[in-house]
């Protein structure tokens, strides 16, 4: 309630929602269509879905959170008003959901995202090694700092965007975009070195 | 340098998608939930917040119901022990008073000179 209530529509600036699903979907999954609503998983669970593997480290947890938010979603599609609020909305809820369950769990088991992030190299030709590298950074990072970092560079927020989907002010965003980009940097070896480690390994 | 390194990240955090095999099971699920909605009788399923929060709601009334009818019953006992005294010191006092008026009697036979005073002070 807290988070639909925290939300103006009116101010919403977010990055457009994924091609392929128009309000007019939207009411119609609103409308009991299952097919509009199956539409609508298939268009938001890559958001979710990576939100929450990076968000909580593993496989099987991304998976059942990503289940509990869309069916989250399902009981509160009624409230939802545009295709920009839905997104805005997945977003929230996910990320909350992962940083309590973060809290709730003074440790957790960080199983290899090798899978994942051979899938991330296929898909776009990118360097899986590095990729892997920045993957497992961002799993040493606090919650809401991995959250920021996430919803800045993944989901390609402003931070005034991002302050709004976690509820924390707008200096705290940019303080914890500013502290992790310099931890990430500091580990992460530039492209030469990274190429000449690769060889002798 | 920075920016580089910027698009280095957004490039490693592209969103990934999960397996075909999770995507039919979850909207398998979700709809099969929707249409489990759309079937019960009244509409929506009951929020199961809004159920535990009546039942909570319901179990407290009924609380203090039971306590207030205890306490109720209580003073009910307690005013019935009191009449109950009370009608035991009137009965004392009455069988107290034969007894005395009883032994003036008694007195008052053997003693002529009391024979004027009234009995039964």
């Amino acid at each position: 309630m807290r988070i639909l209530c925290a939300l103006d529509k009116d101010k919403l600036t977010l990055n457009e929602a994924p091609q392929g699903f128009s309000d007019e979907h939207l009411a119609k999954a609103r409308a009991g269509d299952t097919a509009a609503l199956a539409l609508l998983i298939r268009a938001h669970q890559r958001t979710v879905y990576s939100l929450a593997l990076r968000l909580l480290g593993t496989r099987e947890l991304a998976e059942d959170l990503t289940q509990d938010v869309f069916m989250q979603l399902n009981g509160n599609l009624k409230s939802i008003a545009s295709n920009t609020h839905l997104l805005f909305w997945l977003r929230q809820v996910t990320s909350h959901r992962a940083i309590d369950q973060l809290r709730r769990r003074s440790r957790i088991e960080m199983t290899s995202l090798d899978d994942e992030v051979q899938l991330v190299g296929t898909a776009d030709g990118g360097d899986p090694l590095l990729q892997r590298h920045l993957q497992q950074l961002l799993l040493e990072l606090s919650p809401p700092a991995r959250a920021v970092l996430l919803l800045r560079y993944q989901e390609d927020l402003d931070p005034v965007d991002i302050a709004r989907t976690l509820d924390m002010p707008v200096n705290t965003v940019k303080s914890h975009l500013k502290r992790s980009l310099e931890i990430l940097r500091q580990r992460t070896p530039p492209p030469e070195r990274r190429r000449c480690e690769d060889k002798s390994t | 340098m920075s920016e580089e390194f910027e698009s280095r990240l957004r490039a490693a955090l592209r969103p990934v998608a999960p397996s075909p095999e999770f995507t039919r099971n979850l909207i398998a699920r979700v709809t099969a939930d929707k249409r489990t909605e759309a079937n019960t009788p009244g509409g929506r399923r009951r929020n199961p917040k809004a159920t535990a929060w009546w039942l909570s709601a319901g179990m407290a009334v009924s609380l203090l119901m039971a306590v207030g009818v205890q306490q109720h019953l209580q003073e009910r006992r307690e005013t019935e022990r009191g009449l109950e005294a009370r009608r035991e010191v009137i009965e004392a006092l009455r069988m107290t008073s034969q007894k005395l008026n009883l032994a003036y009697e008694v007195i008052k036979s053997q003693s002529p000179s009391l024979a004027d005073d009234k009995p039964g002070v």
